[in-house]
């Protein structure tokens, strides 16, 4: 099987520094237990994506482009020359506008299905299936099997990627795509930047509109259900634990009795 | 538990006597007080009804509200009226909120993203929701108008969803787009932007009629833009619609015909089956429900068989783990794993500050330990102050006894 991977110019979120992102070198380990796989990095350096060398990925190919040149082109017409049956790449970019929409517009030129958030990979039975795990949140998700070729991004709980080795490092090679791609400038999204000011998160469950003593009773969870309260002192256990079942349901958390007969 | 406060003009002018040369007013001050005006506690009648008869020393029992003797006159009944239902009968736009409709219902983050579009919306813009399959709750979430989308809330088809809401959106010309930031509400918004070849103005913090704001290069910038076609809506970032019941009125939207794709279907997904978490190996950060137990807990035998027919995911205190008695990973509080769970079986766990940090954001908890005075006893939502190694086999029974299994049901 072959394996494209998609890698961006990272940045560190807290000092800036150039870094592979997290979720590629994620992406990295994902494709390492399914076959032959290769980088493609579309931008103005090659040098910033060097890392991934070290983290297991023997083989970078990098489309030199301007700096506000659209990667999503450059990156489809590699991608349409490599023909890989999977493209993982991160599901948001990191240090740039974050927006994740890279892999949704190469998927769209490719024409190629594009599954989220994945956290595992496997060859399907089939010739030419794969098995996808999309995760859904809270340890729950989504085994998907679908004919490829498909573009997927990796999800955070995705297991950790590999430690970096200099040695790998050193004998991995970045090699320039040759013919000339021609750049097209990105389309320039009318914002204004300034620098982040943190905005109080909303005080769960207060009420809209409502008034500083309900959001300070909201705040200390007196308002939740620590307000009504119930506390049974001394119960018979058979009654205690009767309460105890009926309190998890009415939460949720635990199913229904199967049909009392 | 209130008294009626007194409005002394009121008073005055109820006593004021008719007067015949118009001088100077004259006041009748041998008339008893009228009341009136707002209700107001009396600390001194709540306090006199807590407490608790005997004959020894005073004893007041805090923990409820008594009625007090006395002329304590009762607050005036709030007359609700049934709240009327707000129309927009010609909104000059429409703002169309996409929510998740996880299970069917609104999330709260939903209910947020119907928040947002009412904000975007104003006095003269109409909200619709655009929802696939049934659900209620639309009119109380801010909605004025429903759109049904036709499409199978089970089925794993996202790109076909994403074309469908395409089609939807260009028969309407709304001006607006909102979808909740989440696994699947993101991932769709990226899909109908793609295909519209519209931008999209990601994860939205900040929202006001006339710009949303994103953080961006994690999180050292944010960027400022006037509201576009489509938006996702970061949780937690816009309160939800609070005003009164709106119409959630059906509204009927032609597909053109000529819309391609509107039908299609993802050839190439050829099974999607959803797997549920396995309580006893998930995360425990990422655990839905958690038991845990701590030093009161000795018999840990029945402990684990009640994690397991609960299935629930194992938890302990610093305690346990340090005692070897539960493994490491179990440690819920500042130095183990913080929760986020719906909800929290403490047993026998005192509720230290540390281990409380772990607890923090857990919706429900319930407490089992013998100390009424425990912290965790106070943090509970039910709390029962009992032995548990009396209740853990009271549980085991009593659901073995659901379970029709007439072992255990002797
Ligand atoms: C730097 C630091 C970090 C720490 N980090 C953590 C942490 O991450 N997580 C953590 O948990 N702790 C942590 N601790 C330890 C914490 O301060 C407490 O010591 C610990 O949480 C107490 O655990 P416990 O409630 O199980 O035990 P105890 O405090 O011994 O409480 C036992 C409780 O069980 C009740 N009980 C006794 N017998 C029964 C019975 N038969 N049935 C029912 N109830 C009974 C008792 O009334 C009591 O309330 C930390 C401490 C420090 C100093
Ligand atoms: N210039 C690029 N070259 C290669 N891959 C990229 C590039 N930009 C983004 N990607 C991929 O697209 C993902 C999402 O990026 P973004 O859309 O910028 O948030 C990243 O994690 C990368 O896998």
């Amino acid at each position: 099987m072959k394996i494209a991977i998609l890698l961006s110019a990272g940045r560190h979120p807290v000092s800036g520094a150039a870094v592979l992102p997290r979720l590629e070198a994620q992406a990295i380990r994902l494709a390492a237990g399914l076959g032959q796989h290769i980088g493609l990095h579309a931008g103005p350096e090659a040098a910033v994506v060097a890392e991934a060398l070290g983290q297991g990925l023997a083989h970078i190919q990098h489309a030199a482009l301007p700096e506000e040149a659209d990667p999503v082109p450059a990156l489809a017409t590699c991608l349409a020359a490599l023909a890989p049956d999977l493209v993982l790449a991160g599901r948001r970019g990191q240090g740039g506008a974050e927006t994740g929409i890279v892999p949704y517009a190469v998927a769209d030129r490719l024409g190629y299905p594009l599954i989220p958030d994945i956290i595992a990979a496997a060859p399907g039975e089939e010739a030419g299936t794969l098995h996808l795990d999309q995760s859904l949140g809270r340890g729950a998700r989504r085994r998907v099997t679908i004919r490829g070729p498909v573009v997927a991004t990796v999800h955070p709980d995705a297991p950790a990627s590999f430690a970096y080795a200099y040695g790998q490092a050193r004998r991995g090679v970045i090699e320039p795509v040759v013919g000339a791609l021609a750049p097209h400038p990105a389309p320039v999204p009318a914002v204004e930047e300034r620098p982040y000011r943190r905005r109080p998160k909303l005080v769960k469950g207060a009420p809209a509109g409502s008034s500083a003593a309900e959001r300070l009773k909201a705040a200390t969870g007196e308002a939740g259900p620590a307000s009504s309260g119930r506390l049974l002192v001394r119960p018979d256990p058979d009654e205690a634990a009767r309460e105890i079942l009926a309190h998890l349901r009415r939460i949720g958390v635990l199913a229904a009795p199967r049909d009392p007969r | 538990m209130t008294r009626p406060r007194r409005d002394p003009r009121a008073e005055r002018a109820a006593i004021r006597v008719p007067d015949r040369d118009g001088a100077r007013p004259r006041y009748d001050r041998s008339a008893r007080r009228p009341g009136g005006g707002r209700p107001r506690r009396d600390p001194r009648a709540e306090r006199a009804g807590q407490r608790v008869a005997g004959p020894l020393r005073l004893r007041y029992d805090l923990g409820q509200v008594a009625p007090a003797e006395g002329p304590v006159r009762a607050e005036p009944a709030q007359r609700t009226a049934a709240p009327t239902i707000l129309t927009v009968e010609a909104p000059d736009f429409l703002v169309v909120a996409v929510p998740d409709m996880a299970g069917g219902r609104l999330s709260a983050h939903d209910r947020q993203v119907l928040g947002a579009a009412r904000i975007l919306a104003g006095r003269e813009g109409g909200v619709a929701v655009l929802a696939v399959g049934a659900g209620a709750g639309y009119g109380s979430a801010g909605a004025d108008r429903l759109i049904s989308l036709d499409d199978d809330p089970d089925a794993y088809d996202p790109a076909g969803r994403a074309a469908r809401i395409a089609a939807t959106l260009a028969a309407l010309k709304p001006r607006h787009v909102l979808f909740p930031e989440t696994l699947d509400g993101g991932d769709l918004a990226r899909r109908v932007a793609v295909r519209m070849r519209e931008p999209l103005f990601g994860n939205a913090e900040g929202l006001s009629p006339t710009g949303l704001i994103r953080p961006a290069r994690g999180r050292s910038i944010e960027q400022r833009a006037a509201p576009g076609l489509l938006a996702t809506i970061a949780p937690e970032a816009v309160a939800e619609y609070a005003g009164p019941p709106r119409e959630a009125r059906l509204l009927p939207v032609e597909i053109d015909a000529s819309m391609r794709g509107a039908q299609e279907i993802t050839q190439e997904i050829l099974s999607a089956i959803r797997i549920p978490a396995d309580p006893a190996t998930v995360p425990l950060g990422l655990a839905e429900f958690v038991a845990a137990a701590g030093n009161g807990v000795t018999d840990l035998d029945t402990f684990r068989r009640l994690v397991a027919v609960l299935r629930a995911t194992p938890g302990a205190s610093r305690v346990l783990c340090d005692a070897g008695l539960m493994p490491r990973q179990t440690q819920v509080g500042a130095s183990g794993t913080v929760l986020a769970a719906t909800c929290y079986l403490a047993l026998g766990i005192s509720g230290a500050p540390q281990h409380l940090q772990g607890v923090a954001g857990c919706e429900h908890v319930v407490a089992v330990n013998t100390d009424l005075h425990a912290a965790m006893i106070e943090r509970a939502g039910l709390a029962i102050v009992q032995d548990a190694q009396l209740i853990m086999p009271a549980l085991l029974r009593l659901l073995g006894q659901e379970a029709g299994d007439p072992g255990d049901a002797a």
